[in-house]
């Protein structure tokens, strides 16, 4: 086996720290795209996250049988954008990458899904949200679930609002 | 599972409750992913994107017409993704009026007028519905048949013939069939500036009286855009508007925004419904309803009363037209003449209501150039007793031109 360097270990990572944490925030809401056959886009709900501990890599983890189209548009294109938003206050950010790769899930990614799962129905059911309707809205069976990790390549500001749409500050 | 699914399906996933989202694609290939404030039931094979904020989306459509959109139903959590062929965008017109002024009734109580600006109506082609394997709620049995209420309510056109009667009746009728507790009919001024309370049912006060400036609020923009305006999840939108402000002020904005102004009506309305009432292509007022739940109107609750609004705006034209031929000597404004028409026409009430007392809709003697209370005859609903008791009717300050 051929273990390879990271080519860019000097510059630093696209998401800083405050974003990292942000990203992996219990509650937070998580859809991922990506590019069908034919730019046909396709997307679909992640049920967790995690970050290497150098913010180089980011990973969602996606029921792939409720989501087989975008899973094979992720493996096929590696083009990927995850829209992470905090429901209670809206606050909104997306982030790209041209290097997605579909893994099985980790040992832990299961355990993962669930705590997200558990903090997404708190926080929904916060703001008025019926707990049961969101228990069966977030409802996948674990053993489906794969990792779609990538290294981001663009971080952009989708909070509503006059300054939507513009790159995260570096 | 080859049925198609048509639009008019899942138009309870299209309520904004649970935001959608929406993916595009650029030419390059580059995914992108956002959120949706409104996805806007067009037809049965036609939605409307707001094209606001989010320029990335329209940017890729304009370039390369596909989209797909997840949309979850707030009452089951069924979910449905929907491949969409964006074919236009629309910056004028009935379907633009309709979109703008529900943003516009949000922006207006929220202070966001001037921020909350919709650019266009991005309407696309639904080509696809599917369903996406997972739990789904079983459905409430709804306690009613809305058709059948509709039926039910539409009986009071049958039978009134004098304005005052019908709209007591018509009120009536909502809180019997539909069970629509709190609702308001609200007339034009000649002017055409202001909106005024003729009838209500449900509330402590009659709301007789109370104002709204054309073109402000839910009420005012239904009447300003002649388009049904509904909201259905005040606590989510305000919420939701209240992000966009904080954005606004952070970018400098501040300035621009004006001061919420509370809503008439139930202090804590969580769902509301105005439809205005149009006849001959003249506006003549507005039918409003509200409830402190949220979700309570739906897209079909919106059919109905728009459908009883189209009624009511014929049955006033109908007895202005009788009215017209009884008295051609004065010529005042046609929407106008309808009031005047109830306001000098005490006998007719009488003639269809001889148990009671007439109710005309204006009384300049009695009160002032004011509307009357017509709620007084309805017990107000147990839920509200207590709320603003022993208050006064507020006295308009304002003499009415019927000119």
């Amino acid at each position: 086996m051929i273990l390879r360097m990271s080519a860019g270990t000097a510059a630093p990572p696209l998401l800083d720290a405050e974003h990292a944490a942000f990203v992996l925030l219990a509650g937070i809401s998580m859809t991922a795209a990506s590019r069908g056959a034919d730019n046909a886009p396709q997307l679909g709900r992640a049920v967790g996250c995690r970050v290497s501990a150098d913010r180089a890599r980011v990973t969602v983890l996606v029921p792939a049988d409720q989501n087989p189209e975008l899973v094979e548009a992720l493996r096929a294109s590696r083009a990927v954008a995850v829209v992470f938003s905090q429901p209670s206050t809206h606050r909104t950010i997306q982030l790209k990458g041209i290097d997605a790769v579909v893994e099985p899930a980790a040992p832990d990614d299961r355990e993962r899904a669930a705590r997200w799962s558990a903090a997404f129905v708190a926080e929904l059911a916060a703001l008025g949200y019926d707990a049961r309707m969101v228990d069966a809205f977030l409802w996948c069976d674990p053993v489906g679930l794969v990792a779609v990790s990538f290294s981001p390549c663009a971080a952009f500001q989708q909070t509503p609002g006059p300054g939507a749409g513009a790159p995260l500050p570096r | 599972m080859t049925e198609r699914i048509g639009v008019d399906s899942i138009r309870d996933c299209l309520e904004g409750v649970i935001p959608a989202t929406v993916a595009t694609c650029a030419p390059d290939g580059t995914p992108n992913v956002s959120y949706v404030s409104q996805i806007h039931y067009v037809d049965s094979a036609h939605v409307a994107l707001t094209f606001q904020f989010f320029n990335k989306t329209r940017e890729n459509v304009l370039a390369h017409p596909r989209a797909t959109v997840l949309a979850v139903n707030p009452l089951t959590a069924a979910r449905y993704r929907m491949a969409l062929e964006y074919l236009r965008t629309e910056t004028e017109g009935p379907l633009y009026e309709s979109m703008k002024a529900k943003l516009a009734g949000i922006a207006s109580h929220t202070g966001m007028v001037g921020v909350f600006r919709l650019r266009g109506a991005d309407v696309y082609r639904v080509q696809r519905i599917t369903q996406l394997p997972g739990q789904v709620l079983p459905a409430a049995t709804p306690h009613r048949n809305l058709l059948a209420s509709l039926r039910a309510c539409a009986q009071v056109f049958t039978r009134s013939a004098d304005l005052a009667v019908l709209l007591e009746e018509l009120l009536a009728a909502l809180a019997r069939h539909m069970d629509v507790t709190h609702a308001m009919v609200l007339m034009l001024d000649a002017p055409g500036r202001r909106l005024y309370t003729v009838a209500s049912r449900g509330y402590p006060q009659s709301g007789v009286g109370s104002e709204v400036a054309l073109g402000c609020g839910v009420i005012g923009v239904a009447a300003e855009q002649r388009t049904p305006i509904r909201i259905t999840h005040m606590t989510a939108e305000y919420s939701y508007s209240r992000a966009m402000r904080e954005s606004a002020e952070r970018a400098g904005l501040g300035a621009s925004l004006e001061t919420a102004i509370p809503l008439p009506g139930l202090a804590d309305s969580h769902s509301q419904l105005a439809a205005p009432i149009v006849a001959g292509g003249a506006l003549l007022g507005v039918l409003y309803v509200e409830s402190p739940q949220d979700l309570r109107f739906s897209y079909d609750d919106e059919d109905a009363l728009v459908a009883l609004a189209a009624q009511l705006g014929n049955a006033i034209r109908a007895l202005h037209e009788a009215e017209e031929r009884g008295h051609r000597a004065s010529k005042p404004a046609p929407h106008a003449r309808a009031h005047e028409r109830v306001e000098t026409d005490p006998e007719d009430a009488r003639k269809h209501r001889p148990d009671r007392e007439a109710v005309p809709l204006l009384h300049p003697e009695r009160e002032g150039g004011e509307g009357r209370v017509l709620a007084a005859d309805h017990p107000v609903d147990p839920d509200d007793r207590g709320r603003g008791e022993g208050e006064e009717d507020k006295p308009r300050n304002e003499q009415r031109e019927f000119t």
